[in-house]
Protein backbone atom coordinates (compact mmCIF):
# COMPACT_ATOMS: atom_id res chain seq x y z
CA UNK A 1 0.00 0.00 0.00
CA UNK A 2 1.73 3.46 -1.16
CA UNK A 3 1.11 6.79 0.40
CA UNK A 4 1.57 10.17 0.04
CA UNK A 5 2.07 13.62 1.70
CA UNK A 6 1.01 16.89 0.17
CA UNK A 7 1.57 20.15 2.17
CA UNK A 8 -0.92 22.30 0.33
CA UNK A 9 1.37 25.05 -1.12
CA UNK A 10 -1.22 25.31 -4.17
CA UNK A 11 -4.71 25.47 -3.60
CA UNK A 12 -5.03 22.48 -5.97
CA UNK A 13 -2.44 19.14 -5.16
CA UNK A 14 -2.49 15.93 -7.10
CA UNK A 15 -2.15 13.10 -5.05
CA UNK A 16 -2.15 10.16 -7.74
CA UNK A 17 -1.88 10.07 -11.09
CA UNK A 18 -4.21 7.40 -12.98
CA UNK A 19 -3.11 4.13 -13.62
CA UNK A 20 -5.25 3.02 -16.90
CA UNK A 21 -6.09 -0.67 -15.67
CA UNK A 22 -6.61 0.23 -12.43
CA UNK A 23 -9.17 2.20 -9.85
CA UNK A 24 -7.58 4.21 -6.90
CA UNK A 25 -9.02 2.94 -3.36
CA UNK A 26 -8.09 4.80 -0.88
CA UNK A 27 -7.42 3.08 2.59
CA UNK A 28 -6.51 6.19 4.81
CA UNK A 29 -7.00 9.67 4.65
CA UNK A 30 -5.23 12.22 7.06
CA UNK A 31 -5.66 15.98 7.01
CA UNK A 32 -3.19 17.51 9.77
CA UNK A 33 -4.44 20.89 9.74
CA UNK A 34 -2.31 22.15 13.29
CA UNK A 35 -0.08 24.41 11.19
CA UNK A 36 -2.48 26.30 8.83
CA UNK A 37 -3.80 29.29 9.70
CA UNK A 38 -7.34 28.83 8.99
CA UNK A 39 -10.33 26.07 8.87
CA UNK A 40 -9.52 23.88 5.76
CA UNK A 41 -12.77 23.01 3.68
CA UNK A 42 -10.82 19.99 1.78
CA UNK A 43 -12.46 18.32 -1.62
CA UNK A 44 -10.86 15.50 -3.05
CA UNK A 45 -11.56 14.67 -7.03
CA UNK A 46 -11.64 12.16 -9.16
CA UNK A 47 -9.96 13.53 -12.71
CA UNK A 48 -9.97 11.16 -15.62
CA UNK A 49 -10.87 11.22 -19.70
CA UNK A 50 -13.90 9.34 -20.50
CA UNK A 51 -13.90 7.16 -23.98
CA UNK A 52 -16.42 7.90 -26.65
CA UNK A 53 -19.71 6.19 -26.08
CA UNK A 54 -23.47 5.96 -27.13
CA UNK A 55 -26.57 6.37 -25.14
CA UNK A 56 -27.82 2.86 -24.58
CA UNK A 57 -31.38 4.29 -24.66
CA UNK A 58 -31.56 6.55 -27.27
CA UNK A 59 -28.64 5.80 -29.90
CA UNK A 60 -26.77 8.87 -29.83
CA UNK A 61 -23.05 9.18 -29.69
CA UNK A 62 -20.97 11.03 -27.02
CA UNK A 63 -17.51 12.18 -27.08
CA UNK A 64 -15.61 11.68 -24.57
CA UNK A 65 -13.89 14.38 -22.21
CA UNK A 66 -12.09 15.45 -19.48
CA UNK A 67 -13.91 14.78 -15.82
CA UNK A 68 -13.66 15.75 -12.40
CA UNK A 69 -15.81 14.30 -10.08
CA UNK A 70 -16.13 14.94 -6.28
CA UNK A 71 -15.57 11.63 -4.18
CA UNK A 72 -14.92 12.77 -0.80
CA UNK A 73 -15.76 16.31 1.41
CA UNK A 74 -14.03 17.23 4.55
CA UNK A 75 -13.64 20.21 6.62
CA UNK A 76 -11.29 20.32 9.42
CA UNK A 77 -11.27 23.09 12.05
CA UNK A 78 -7.09 25.48 13.20
CA UNK A 79 -5.27 22.96 15.10
CA UNK A 80 -7.19 20.04 14.17
CA UNK A 81 -5.64 16.62 12.72
CA UNK A 82 -8.20 13.93 11.07
CA UNK A 83 -7.87 10.33 9.95
CA UNK A 84 -10.44 8.51 7.91
CA UNK A 85 -10.01 4.42 7.46
CA UNK A 86 -13.23 2.54 7.47
CA UNK A 87 -15.38 5.31 5.97
CA UNK A 88 -13.01 5.17 2.12
CA UNK A 89 -14.34 1.45 2.36
CA UNK A 90 -16.58 2.89 -0.37
CA UNK A 91 -14.72 5.33 -2.42
CA UNK A 92 -12.69 4.93 -5.27
CA UNK A 93 -11.21 6.79 -7.95
CA UNK A 94 -11.23 5.93 -11.62
CA UNK A 95 -8.60 7.97 -12.37
CA UNK A 96 -6.53 10.11 -10.56
CA UNK A 97 -6.83 11.30 -7.14
CA UNK A 98 -6.36 15.64 -6.32
CA UNK A 99 -7.30 17.68 -3.31
CA UNK A 100 -8.70 20.87 -3.19
CA UNK A 101 -8.36 23.77 -0.34
CA UNK A 102 -10.71 25.97 0.17
CA UNK A 103 -11.48 28.23 3.32
CA UNK A 104 -15.01 30.10 2.98
CA UNK A 105 -15.03 29.16 -0.42
CA UNK A 106 -12.25 31.00 -1.31
CA UNK A 107 -9.35 28.56 -3.34
CA UNK A 108 -6.14 29.35 -0.54
CA UNK A 109 -2.92 27.52 -0.34
CA UNK A 110 -1.62 27.03 2.99
CA UNK A 111 1.51 25.20 3.45
CA UNK A 112 0.78 24.44 7.08
CA UNK A 113 -2.20 22.05 6.13
CA UNK A 114 -0.60 18.62 5.25
CA UNK A 115 -2.64 15.80 3.62
CA UNK A 116 -1.63 12.19 3.90
CA UNK A 117 -3.47 9.40 1.39
CA UNK A 118 -2.99 6.08 1.93
CA UNK A 119 -4.18 3.94 -1.31
CA UNK A 120 -4.54 0.47 -3.04
CA UNK A 121 -4.62 0.52 -6.80
CA UNK A 122 -7.08 -2.03 -7.90
CA UNK B 1 -14.93 -20.32 -30.76
CA UNK B 2 -16.08 -18.58 -27.75
CA UNK B 3 -16.48 -20.71 -24.67
CA UNK B 4 -17.51 -19.60 -20.38
CA UNK B 5 -16.28 -22.55 -18.28
CA UNK B 6 -18.04 -23.03 -15.25
CA UNK B 7 -16.27 -23.16 -12.04
CA UNK B 8 -15.17 -27.04 -11.49
CA UNK B 9 -17.50 -29.64 -9.92
CA UNK B 10 -14.44 -31.36 -8.71
CA UNK B 11 -10.88 -31.13 -8.41
CA UNK B 12 -8.12 -33.27 -10.30
CA UNK B 13 -4.63 -33.90 -9.21
CA UNK B 14 -2.30 -33.65 -11.11
CA UNK B 15 -4.43 -30.57 -12.17
CA UNK B 16 -5.26 -29.63 -15.85
CA UNK B 17 -3.58 -27.19 -17.52
CA UNK B 18 -5.83 -24.22 -18.23
CA UNK B 19 -4.55 -23.64 -21.28
CA UNK B 20 -3.69 -25.31 -24.67
CA UNK B 21 0.01 -26.57 -24.25
CA UNK B 22 2.51 -27.96 -26.57
CA UNK B 23 1.93 -31.00 -28.23
CA UNK B 24 -1.57 -30.65 -28.08
CA UNK B 25 -4.47 -31.38 -30.93
CA UNK B 26 -6.48 -29.27 -32.28
CA UNK B 27 -9.55 -29.67 -34.37
CA UNK B 28 -11.14 -27.00 -36.61
CA UNK B 29 -14.79 -28.57 -37.52
CA UNK B 30 -16.03 -28.62 -41.22
CA UNK B 31 -18.03 -25.88 -40.73
CA UNK B 32 -15.47 -23.60 -41.12
CA UNK B 33 -16.20 -21.51 -44.37
CA UNK B 34 -13.91 -22.21 -48.04
CA UNK B 35 -12.97 -18.16 -47.17
CA UNK B 36 -10.82 -19.68 -44.23
CA UNK B 37 -8.86 -22.74 -46.13
CA UNK B 38 -5.52 -22.40 -44.02
CA UNK B 39 -8.01 -24.09 -41.25
CA UNK B 40 -11.07 -25.58 -42.63
CA UNK B 41 -11.57 -29.04 -41.19
CA UNK B 42 -7.85 -29.67 -40.70
CA UNK B 43 -5.80 -30.84 -37.24
CA UNK B 44 -3.07 -29.64 -36.17
CA UNK B 45 -0.69 -30.66 -33.21
CA UNK B 46 0.79 -27.43 -31.32
CA UNK B 47 4.67 -26.97 -31.99
CA UNK B 48 4.71 -24.19 -29.76
CA UNK B 49 3.15 -21.20 -26.92
CA UNK B 50 3.44 -18.07 -25.68
CA UNK B 51 1.52 -16.29 -23.33
CA UNK B 52 0.81 -12.81 -24.01
CA UNK B 53 -0.68 -10.40 -21.47
CA UNK B 54 -2.87 -7.77 -22.06
CA UNK B 55 -5.55 -5.24 -20.57
CA UNK B 56 -8.08 -2.70 -22.29
CA UNK B 57 -9.68 -0.48 -20.42
CA UNK B 58 -12.08 1.89 -21.12
CA UNK B 59 -14.00 4.67 -18.81
CA UNK B 60 -18.08 5.88 -19.79
CA UNK B 61 -20.89 7.17 -18.35
CA UNK B 62 -23.55 5.18 -16.89
CA UNK B 63 -26.02 4.11 -19.05
CA UNK B 64 -23.70 4.20 -22.04
CA UNK B 65 -22.16 1.54 -24.19
CA UNK B 66 -18.97 1.31 -26.19
CA UNK B 67 -18.24 -1.88 -28.78
CA UNK B 68 -14.48 -2.87 -28.58
CA UNK B 69 -13.60 -5.02 -31.79
CA UNK B 70 -11.31 -7.47 -30.87
CA UNK B 71 -10.01 -7.93 -34.52
CA UNK B 72 -7.28 -6.27 -36.51
CA UNK B 73 -9.51 -4.09 -38.31
CA UNK B 74 -8.81 -0.51 -38.54
CA UNK B 75 -9.82 0.83 -34.77
CA UNK B 76 -9.78 -2.76 -33.60
CA UNK B 77 -7.92 -4.04 -30.75
CA UNK B 78 -5.92 -6.47 -33.08
CA UNK B 79 -5.69 -9.63 -30.58
CA UNK B 80 -6.10 -11.18 -33.85
CA UNK B 81 -3.48 -14.08 -35.51
CA UNK B 82 -1.86 -12.41 -38.84
CA UNK B 83 -0.20 -15.79 -39.75
CA UNK B 84 -2.12 -18.72 -41.20
CA UNK B 85 -0.04 -21.11 -38.65
CA UNK B 86 -1.01 -19.18 -35.40
CA UNK B 87 -4.13 -20.08 -33.59
CA UNK B 88 -4.56 -17.63 -30.88
CA UNK B 89 -6.23 -18.88 -27.60
CA UNK B 90 -7.54 -15.93 -25.56
CA UNK B 91 -8.71 -15.70 -22.40
CA UNK B 92 -10.77 -12.77 -20.75
CA UNK B 93 -11.42 -11.73 -17.47
CA UNK B 94 -12.81 -8.59 -16.23
CA UNK B 95 -11.85 -6.67 -13.31
CA UNK B 96 -15.18 -5.74 -11.08
CA UNK B 97 -17.59 -3.06 -11.96
CA UNK B 98 -21.03 -2.19 -12.63
CA UNK B 99 -20.95 -3.30 -16.41
CA UNK B 100 -22.41 -6.17 -19.14
CA UNK B 101 -20.44 -7.09 -21.58
CA UNK B 102 -22.31 -8.80 -24.56
CA UNK B 103 -20.66 -10.66 -27.38
CA UNK B 104 -21.33 -9.92 -30.96
CA UNK B 105 -19.74 -11.60 -34.08
CA UNK B 106 -19.57 -10.57 -36.60
CA UNK B 107 -20.75 -7.03 -36.16
CA UNK B 108 -24.55 -7.09 -35.19
CA UNK B 109 -24.84 -10.59 -34.36
CA UNK B 110 -25.69 -11.86 -31.62
CA UNK B 111 -23.53 -15.18 -29.94
CA UNK B 112 -26.45 -15.89 -27.31
CA UNK B 113 -29.92 -15.63 -27.59
CA UNK B 114 -32.98 -17.89 -26.89
CA UNK B 115 -35.55 -18.94 -29.50
CA UNK B 116 -38.24 -17.05 -28.66
CA UNK B 117 -38.50 -14.14 -31.49
CA UNK B 118 -37.45 -11.06 -29.68
CA UNK B 119 -35.61 -12.98 -27.30
CA UNK B 120 -32.26 -11.01 -28.29
CA UNK B 121 -29.84 -8.82 -26.16
CA UNK B 122 -30.78 -5.48 -25.99
CA UNK B 123 -28.64 -2.60 -24.37
CA UNK B 124 -31.68 0.02 -25.06
CA UNK B 125 -34.26 -2.66 -23.10
CA UNK B 126 -34.18 -2.24 -19.08
CA UNK B 127 -35.02 -5.85 -19.04
CA UNK B 128 -33.35 -7.45 -22.47
CA UNK B 129 -29.93 -5.66 -21.39
CA UNK B 130 -29.31 -8.46 -18.92
CA UNK B 131 -29.99 -11.75 -21.96
CA UNK B 132 -27.07 -13.07 -22.44
CA UNK B 133 -24.76 -10.50 -20.86
CA UNK B 134 -21.55 -11.48 -18.93
CA UNK B 135 -20.66 -9.97 -15.90
CA UNK B 136 -17.53 -9.35 -13.99
CA UNK B 137 -17.98 -11.78 -11.52
CA UNK B 138 -18.68 -14.50 -14.21
CA UNK B 139 -14.97 -14.29 -15.35
CA UNK B 140 -12.81 -12.61 -12.80
CA UNK B 141 -9.88 -10.77 -13.94
CA UNK B 142 -7.90 -13.04 -11.27
CA UNK B 143 -9.54 -16.81 -12.74
CA UNK B 144 -10.79 -15.97 -16.36
CA UNK B 145 -12.98 -18.27 -17.57
CA UNK B 146 -14.15 -17.14 -20.97
CA UNK B 147 -11.96 -18.07 -24.03
CA UNK B 148 -12.08 -17.46 -27.54
CA UNK B 149 -10.52 -18.97 -30.59
CA UNK B 150 -8.89 -16.50 -33.30
CA UNK B 151 -7.19 -17.49 -36.61
CA UNK B 152 -6.39 -14.92 -39.28
CA UNK B 153 -8.89 -13.09 -41.51
CA UNK B 154 -11.99 -14.76 -38.90
CA UNK B 155 -14.54 -12.28 -38.76
CA UNK B 156 -14.52 -9.27 -35.94
CA UNK B 157 -15.53 -10.35 -32.47
CA UNK B 158 -17.12 -7.52 -30.77
CA UNK B 159 -17.97 -7.04 -27.21
CA UNK B 160 -20.34 -4.20 -26.28
CA UNK B 161 -19.49 -3.00 -23.04
CA UNK B 162 -22.91 -1.36 -21.06
CA UNK B 163 -22.42 0.65 -18.24
CA UNK B 164 -25.26 -0.22 -16.34
CA UNK B 165 -27.63 2.47 -14.50
CA UNK B 166 -26.42 3.41 -10.67
CA UNK B 167 -23.57 4.85 -11.22
CA UNK B 168 -22.13 8.33 -13.19
CA UNK B 169 -18.88 6.63 -14.71
CA UNK B 170 -17.39 3.23 -14.25
CA UNK B 171 -14.04 1.76 -15.60
CA UNK B 172 -14.25 -1.13 -17.38
CA UNK B 173 -11.27 -3.83 -17.55
CA UNK B 174 -11.06 -5.98 -19.79
CA UNK B 175 -7.52 -8.34 -18.55
CA UNK B 176 -6.70 -10.84 -21.79
CA UNK B 177 -4.32 -13.29 -21.89
CA UNK B 178 -3.35 -14.12 -25.36
CA UNK B 179 -1.87 -17.43 -25.65
CA UNK B 180 -0.04 -17.98 -29.35
CA UNK B 181 -0.33 -21.42 -30.62
CA UNK B 182 1.80 -22.29 -33.51
CA UNK B 183 0.50 -25.10 -35.37
CA UNK B 184 1.79 -27.86 -37.40
CA UNK B 185 -1.10 -29.49 -39.93
CA UNK B 186 -1.12 -33.33 -38.82
CA UNK B 187 -3.06 -36.53 -40.41
CA UNK B 188 -5.95 -37.05 -38.29
CA UNK B 189 -5.94 -40.61 -36.74
CA UNK B 190 -8.61 -42.20 -34.38
CA UNK B 191 -6.86 -41.72 -31.57
CA UNK B 192 -5.76 -37.89 -32.47
CA UNK B 193 -8.83 -37.15 -33.07
CA UNK B 194 -10.39 -38.51 -29.79
CA UNK B 195 -7.77 -35.90 -28.15
CA UNK B 196 -8.16 -33.35 -30.17
CA UNK B 197 -9.87 -30.40 -28.99
CA UNK B 198 -12.70 -29.49 -31.29
CA UNK B 199 -12.83 -25.43 -32.54
CA UNK B 200 -16.41 -24.45 -33.77
CA UNK B 201 -16.88 -21.93 -36.41
CA UNK B 202 -18.88 -19.39 -34.44
CA UNK B 203 -22.31 -20.53 -36.65
CA UNK B 204 -22.16 -23.38 -34.53
CA UNK B 205 -23.25 -21.64 -31.65
CA UNK B 206 -26.32 -20.48 -33.16
CA UNK B 207 -29.05 -22.92 -34.18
Amino acid sequence: MPSIVVDMTAANMNLVTEKRNAKVKPSLIMVDNVDALADSQLVFQDLFTTDASIVAATGVAVAGGAQAVNRLRINVSIDACVSLRDELKDVKFLGGARVDRTVLGVPTLDAGCHVTLGYDLE
Amino acid sequence: MLELKPQPLATVSPPIPKLLQEGYYVRFTDQWPLTLPHVKGKTFQIEKTNQVPYDITRIIPGGNYCDVDMSNATGGENIYPENTKTLYETILGFKPGNYLVHFYIPAGEYVHRLEQAGMVPNVASATLRYLGARKPEDSPYDDKRIFTYSVKDLEPLLLRVLVDNGVAFEKIVLGLVVNKCYLKQITPTAERLARAKKIDYYTELRW
